[in-house]
């Protein structure tokens, strides 16, 4: 063993100072720097945005009970060591003299929230601040409106079932107040230890009751996996930042499997590198593995010198990939402090762990099959310059890598269809690559023939060289590619972020608009520069039966929880109609009832279902629906199946019926309107003719997801400079690698006597052709990987890029061209004899 | 030291198997020079590879030492070639990422020898390249790397040197160097020596010469017996 290790130690340190493990060591050190600096800047900005998100549900998590929380959980819990609060959640009625009100009443512990924070305001609809502290007993905190539909003032007293509260404050928002522009009752925030004397949590009333959990993530995990066991599904609902399904949830979920998908992509480009690398590594050392045999080394001695030379080498690559990583991520934070929050735990220990495993892993498993090339060169080798390794079983090599590269992925993202769908186009790409060699082989043969200019000579090489040259095609544009994946999936992905809430989208809604005000509405508005969207017309009905047979109507799960029969809708359904489609609707089954037939065949009026709702209640195409309106029956059929987004801010239904069907009915209507910030304190003035409508702001939540939408953009696209760094960085290692090669071949043209500008063009000729086809195949296999990603990952639409088809082969013989001009200039300043001695 | 009884080495080639040697029979003796001379292309480094245990014969034996080579697998002709054969290249066969001396250290190291370093200085002065120890082969000139090369052959004082073409890339004055230097720390060490070369000059200063012609081999003569015959 200690000559294997001394003669492995000699050559790692004469090769590290002569600079012959360059290239190798790059390609590790660029690997385990890129997954480090890319996983940790993302573990960092997700802490951040975690707790952000975390504060639209005031904690971690939640659990949502239709029953009192047992408190052995909650003080288990605490046995974790996890915060935890209380919330008690109903609708009730107040009253103020003759006035009454339905509210949505929350009364909370002393710990909540967990997360976020509770606003107030001096005056109804004034400035908010956000405060730390409670009612007291006897205390109720309620929202503006209510102070327009009871008539009170701050100090004056209301009645909540059996108890009196004095108003204390105004109360602009709570953490988890909902979007919801239906069922929203104003909220009024009571303390927890005056439920019990107000009598409204009895049997028959429907109460929620929330448990808050906030806490380190290991602690968390256990203690979910500690409770879930012991949930019951009818009556309990965990929830935590990951299930968030608002707009906010869904941006921040695309953002961290972007980030997935970024650190996914650098594993791969590192692996690549680290792939050439490891071959020119083994190539280089056919011949002193053929001298030590011949000298009297054992197959043995062999495999123990290169296995620690290889493992000296991962150790330093991993040593300074690290360093690098970390002072390069520390460099992003300090740049982007001032737009994007990140968590200050500098140190986080995954990321740290990741980015030694796949600096090993890679270079182990990368290694392998150059490695077993190595032990198999003969010594005849010494005599026989022609004779290298005897390891011609290519497959052993796809498995090892192709093995090596897809656990990484799985490993790493714990997601096994995100890493198929990159794994499986990545396959797709290298069969076309290999084609698209056999064409340029083809064509080689054709055009390198004739008078030697630099273009015949270009195609010449490419000819000679084309199991070489399908390697770097290959390799260059697995690096395009990846790079075009994280580069288009960045724009279209923070492109649809922003078109889901443009400048001018309406930040109020208005509701219980009377038919007999609307116009009066529409005209002052109009007067006040104002622009109203449409009115939407809506009544509350429930949804009763599908095909005649009754379904369980029951307003919740929790009033009823073990009833049997067809699950219905859990509520009242808001019903509109309406013979437009509404924009950011798709039909996806049957036709949109626009046409003048008012009645299906069976004589029912045409109704068209969202698609979520259909599947969840198990609503097909034809299926008979009915409704019950105030006292009336509505029949209709489903003539349509809709998808919505529900990511815009526009009022959604699941049910559109058809305008006759409704004729009788006197609707109300729902409508929304955007108006800038500096004119917000004209509001209460705007409305005080319309004493009956009720206001909705959302003007803070918008807010609040357009910040957050923009600080995630922000992050992407550092995330998106980091591995364009890596991959360019990857591109130069690669074309090192071949200039290598390319030495021999020049040192032998210029001792002929050719030009140095002959040389030159014909090796950037040569790269451009390269550069160009792998381009073009990258944007190919680019298109394929983004709409499986978008489709089946990311739930965005699925689109084309035509643009890059033109984009990518140009850029990518631009790109090559240039490192391989660089590449060849650095050979050809070296002279012919300086180049030959290196050669022996 | 030698012997080969009916030694064959067919290939198979794309256009059929090929008979590189034709079955060959000679023995050399202990202490012996021998000279494989003939033109390229005649099979004299195929029948050298053979010899030294690099390669496999198709059919026939291999005696060197008394130990059959025919009958061992790779690993056990490496043990052999490590403990009783030394080499010299034509193209030098030095490792590049070693120094002159670390080269020179090599072949001890493997065999296990005792202050391989001590060894290799000592026989570094010998070839006149001390001075140049820590250089690496890149930093010396042709006719150095051989002298390096032929000190790596005799550090562990091998039986048997074989040597292929060892002055086919020097000049002239190189050439004469390298000569001298082989046969003078073969005649001390008492190495038996088998040479390929085509220059017929430099086979004149071996005892046996065997011609080598389209896979046959044929003894030419020995200077012994010139020396007898000019004696008659």
């Amino acid at each position: 063993m200690s000559t294997s290790f001394n003669l492995a130690w000699r050559l790692f340190r004469h090769e590290a100072r002569r600079g012959e493990l360059t290239i190798i060591l790059l390609a590790i050190v660029l690997s385990v720097a890129a997954v480090l600096s890319l996983s940790l800047f993302s573990e960092r900005l997700q802490g951040a945005l975690k707790s952000r998100s975390a504060a639209f549900i005031a904690a971690d998590a939640q659990l949502r009970s239709g029953e009192p929380i047992d408190e052995n959980w909650l003080a288990k819990a605490r046995e974790e060591g996890l915060s935890t609060a209380k919330q008690v959640a109903t609708r009730s009625m107040v009253f103020s003299g003759d006035n009454m009100s339905l509210v949505d009443l929350r009364a909370v512990n002393q710990q909540y929230p967990l997360k976020g924070a509770i606003s107030v305001s001096d005056q109804p609809f004034g400035e908010k601040q956000e405060i730390n502290a409670l009612p007291a007993e006897g205390e109720a905190w309620v929202q503006a409106r209510l102070f327009q539909a009871l008539n009170i003032a701050l100090g004056d007293e209301i009645e909540i079932g059996d108890g009196v509260f004095t108003v204390t404050r105004v109360l602009v928002d709570i953490p988890d107040a909902g979007f919801s522009i239906f069922n929203t009752d104003p909220i009024t925030l009571i303390n927890m230890n005056d439920v019990e004397r107000l009598g409204v949590t009895g049997p028959g009333s429907r109460v929620r009751y929330i448990g808050y959990f906030s806490g380190e993530v290991s602690a968390l995990s256990s203690f979910s996996d500690w409770l879930l066991p012991n949930l019951n599904d009818e009556l309990h609902a965990w929830r935590t930042v990951a299930d968030d399904e608002s707009a906010i949830g869904r941006s921040v979920a695309n953002a961290e499997r972007y980030f997935l998908l970024a650190s996914l992509l650098a594993i791969v480009l590192a692996a690549v590198s680290i792939a050439v690398a490891a071959q020119r590594y083994a190539q280089r050392h056919f011949d002193p593995v053929a001298i030590m045999k011949t000298l009297g080394a054992t197959s043995q001695l062999i495999r123990q010198v290169y296995l620690i030379q290889i493992m000296l080498i991962t150790l330093l690559g991993i040593a300074i990939g690290l360093v690098i990583g970390f002072i390069g991520q520390q460099v992003v934070v300090s740049l982007v402090a001032e737009q994007v929050d990140v968590s200050l735990d500098v140190w986080h220990w995954r990321p740290l762990l990741i980015a030694v495993a796949t600096g090993a892993t890679c270079a182990l498993l990368f290694s392998l099959y150059p490695l077993l090339q190595l032990f198999s060169v003969p010594p005849l080798r010494v005599l026989r310059k022609d004779i290298s390794a005897n390891l011609r079983s290519r497959s052993l090599q796809f498995i090892a890598s192709g093995g090596a590269i897809f656990s990484l992925m799985w490993m790493y993202s714990q997601d096994l269809k995100v890493s198929a769908i990159l794994f499986s186009s990545g396959i797709a790409l290298v069969l076309g690559l290999l084609a698209a060699t056999y064409v340029l082989i083809v064509l080689g043969r054709r055009l390198g023939s004739g008078r030697m200019g630099p273009w015949q000579l270009a195609w010449a090489r490419i000819k000679r060289r084309a199991m070489d040259n399908s390697v770097q095609l290959i390799s260059f544009s697995v690096t395009i590619m990846l790079l075009l994946v994280v580069l288009v999936m960045r724009n279209d992905m923070v492109s649809q972020w922003r078109s889901q809430l443009p400048e001018g989208t309406p930040n109020y809604f208005l509701i219980n608009i009377t038919p007999d005000i609307q116009p009066k509405l529409d005209r002052h508005f109009n007067d006040n520069g104002i622009q109203i969207d449409e009115f939407y017309p809506v009544i509350r009905g429930r949804f009763v039966a599908v095909n005649d047979e009754g379904v369980n109507t029951a307003v919740s799960k929790e009033d009823e929880p073990n009833r049997e029969g067809r699950q219905g809708l859990g509520r009242e359904a808001n019903l509109t109609w309406s013979s437009t489609l509404q924009k950011e609707n798709k039909i996806v089954e049957g036709e949109w009832h626009a046409g003048t037939d008012t009645l299906t065949k069976e004589g029912l009026y045409p109704v068209s279902v969202e698609a979520g709702v259909a599947e969840r209640l198990g609503i097909s195409m034809g299926d008979k629906l009915t409704f019950n309106v105030g006292s009336e029956i509505v029949e209709t059929s489903v003539t349509s199946i809709r998808e919505v987004n529900w990511q815009t801010m526009q009022p959604n239904f699941f049910f559109v019926i058809h305008p006759d069907a409704m004729a009788s009915f006197s609707p109300t209507y729902i409508t929304s309107f955007y108006l800038p910030t500096e004119r917000k304190p004209e509001l209460t003035n705007l409305l005080r003719p319309f004493g009956s409508i009720t206001m909705f702001d959302v003007d803070a939540r918008i807010n609040q997801v357009r910040e957050i939408v923009d600080q995630v953009s922000v992050a992407v696209e550092f995330i998106l400079v980091l591995v364009l760094m890596a991959g360019s960085l990857v591109l130069i290692a690669q074309v090192q690698a071949s200039m290598d090669e390319r030495r021999q071949e020049i040192a032998i043209l210029r001792t002929l006597g050719a030009k140095g500008g002959l040389i030159r063009r014909s090796v950037i000729y040569e790269f451009l052709i390269i550069g160009s086809v792998a381009g073009f195949m990258a944007a190919l296999a680019n298109e394929l990987s983004l709409y499986m990603l978008q489709t089946s990952v990311f739930q965005m639409e699925g689109s084309l890029h035509f643009e890059y088809w033109a984009i990518a082969p140009s850029v990518g013989a631009v790109v090559v061209g240039i490192l391989g001009a660089f590449g060849c200039w650095r050979l050809l300043t070296l002279n012919t004899s300086q180049m030959l001695r290196k050669m022996v | 030291m030698i012997k080969a009884n009916s030694v064959t080495k067919i290939v198979n080639t794309s256009e059929g198997s090929l008979q590189i040697l034709r079955p060959i029979s000679f023995e050399v003796k202990s202490g012996e020079s021998v000279a494989i001379i003939g033109a390229s292309g005649s099979g004299k480094s195929t029948l050298l590879g053979l010899l030294a245990g690099l390669d496999e014969v198709t059919e026939g034996e291999i005696y060197l030492d008394d130990e059959g080579l025919h009958n061992m697998d790779e690993e056990q002709r490496a043990v052999l070639r490590g403990n009783k054969v030394g080499f010299i290249f034509q193209s030098f066969m030095l490792v590049q990422s070693l120094t002159a001396l670390e080269n020179v250290m090599l072949p001890a190291e493997i065999a296990g020898l005792d202050n391989p370093k001590k060894l290799a200085t000592d026989i570094l002065e010998q070839v006149g390249l001390k001075h140049r120890a820590n250089h690496f082969p890149n930093q010396l000139s042709g006719g150095e790397q051989q002298r390096v090369a032929i000190a790596r052959a005799f550090i562990t004082s091998p039986k048997i040197l074989f040597a292929d073409e060892p002055t086919g890339n020097l000049d002239a004055k190189n050439s004469e160097k390298i000569e001298s230097l082989l046969f003078q720390l073969n005649k001390d060490k008492g190495t038996t020596l088998v040479l390929v070369t085509h220059d017929n000059a430099l086979a004149q200063h071996c005892t046996r010469q065997l011609t080598m012609n389209a896979g046959e081999l044929t003894e030419t003569t020995s200077r012994v017996d010139e020396q007898h015959i000019e004696a008659v």
